[in-house]
């Protein structure tokens, strides 16, 4: 799992708009939470991992859809061949089943991170003239997500450099102690991130309140309707399912 | 750093409470993901989100101290966590802005009040539950679906229809628990180093 700040999207045949990125995010937190069977879910993987890879991010989908079948699969073949003991089998199963329920919100949250950059979110929310309050927490958001991951792999390096065990035995022993040591470091550099990105966001003038301009041009295309319209559907056609027409 | 009587919120203000969002975000995500195999630890997330969160929410509401943060990230922690239902997003932005009420009636001074907030913030945590007692039979068909027959009968075991309300309980203790937690910590990191 590795997050990059600096995205770059130029390998991307399929250059989606921000706006769409955000329907498939929300289509699949909708998606993971009312997905009753694996076929729907299956579709739903293989549709997003495909739309990854043309969004230039070839690798990370390629990756991730070889994971999702292999773990289709093993889940089918522990379910069905009955073999084993059912302790091992069920807790393997439970344990493949959240991430398989995790990973449509996963995937689309690793997409609008990895192949958005946030002055292109920025320009398609003004483009729909809406309200600063509304766009600049959720692009800080998207664009802080990754970061956070960063820094929580450096707190760890530096736990480990100085002895400090990230066991769970550890965790419980002293669990006050453990919260410390994570929180206090983690809390300490993202302020001062925060601190540097606000001083660069104000000195680019995002309060200034006139109309800002961007390199960006943002436009929602067919490509994106037609994504956008897809991703509705597969939701829609869960939630039908689930209440069984 | 920012004056209590300029109550706008000003772009400085939407960038942090847009980032402790994402911090909050984050660990939520990492702590349910990791406890989620078992399902008493499953069932308790809002002990474990609020007991690690709660600084995070203080921080953020201590250094923006204006009517708006808890309830940006309220709508954040929604719009992730809370979009499988209607009645999900409508409670958790509810207790969002139940905990901005009780900011503001602390005059955005006292530290009680700011303590108080964090446990009506983390009621929030009890919205994704929200399913288990009002669409019971279809989220027992899912487990059952997709953890498997063991998981599912241990979680019915525990899923009694009025579970949301202990649930609601175990929310308030730990935001009880992520406030006191987060009070002594602030006052030991982050007055000193005069972020707060």
């Amino acid at each position: 799992m590795d997050f990059d700040i600096c995205v770059d999207d130029s390998g991307a045949i399929l250059k989606l708009d921000p706006r769409t990125k955000l329907v498939m995010f929300l289509t699949s937190s909708v998606a993971s939470l009312t997905c009753y069977s694996m076929e729907n879910l299956l579709i739903y993987g293989i549709v997003l991992c495909v739309i990854t890879i043309l969004c230039g991010k070839k690798w990370l989908g390629v990756k991730s859809l070889l994971i999702f079948l292999f773990l289709i699969f093993f889940r089918y073949e522990i379910v069905t061949s009955g073999k084993g003991s059912a302790a091992i089998g069920g807790l393997l199963t439970s344990l493949i089943t959240i991430f398989l329920f995790f990973f449509p919100v996963f995937m689309s949250l690793m997409l609008i991170t990895q192949t958005t950059r946030i002055n292109q979110f920025l320009a398609a929310f003004d483009a729909m003239h809406m309200p600063n309050i509304v766009v600049i927490p959720i692009a800080v958001m998207f664009r802080f997500i990754p970061t956070v991951a960063q820094e929580w792999d450096g707190i760890r390096k530096a736990m480990a450099f100085r002895g400090i065990s990230l066991e769970p035995w550890a965790i419980i022993r002293s669990p006050l102690k453990t919260i410390e040591y994570i929180l206090i470091p983690l809390l300490f550099s993202s302020i001062s991130i925060m601190e540097e990105l606000a001083a660069a966001a104000l000195a680019r003038g995002l309060d200034s309140g006139n109309n800002r301009t961007s390199y960006e041009t943002v436009k929602f295309r067919a490509v994106d309707y037609l994504v956008t319209f897809m991703f509705i559907g597969l939701a829609a056609f869960f939630i039908i399912g689930r209440k069984g027409l | 750093m920012s004056e209590v009587n300029n109550k706008k919120l000003r772009t400085k203000d939407l960038i942090y409470a847009g980032a402790f969002g994402a911090l909050y975000i984050v660990l939520m995500l990492i702590l349910v993901m990791s406890s989620g195999m078992v399902p008493i630890l499953y069932i308790l997330a809002p002990i474990t989100v609020g007991v690690f969160c709660g600084t995070v929410y203080e921080l953020c509401v201590l250094k923006v101290r204006k009517f708006g943060p808890a309830l940006i990230m309220g709508l954040l922690f929604a719009l992730v966590a809370c979009n499988g239902a209607w009645y999900c997003f409508v409670t958790a932005t509810a207790c969002a802005l139940l905990a901005e009420l009780i900011i503001f009636l602390g005059k955005y001074k006292s530290k009680f009040m700011y303590l108080l907030s964090f446990v009506v913030f983390n009621i929030n945590m009890s919205c994704p539950y929200m399913i288990m007692t009002f669409n019971r039979d279809g989220f027992m068909t899912r487990a059952r679906d997709y953890y498997g027959e063991e998981y599912a009968n241990g979680l019915s075991k525990l899923m009694t229809p009025w579970i949301w309300y202990a649930l609601v309980g175990f929310a308030i203790i730990g935001g009880i628990l992520g406030a006191l937690i987060a009070s002594k910590l602030i006052k030991k990191h982050f007055t000193k180093a005069g972020i707060v």
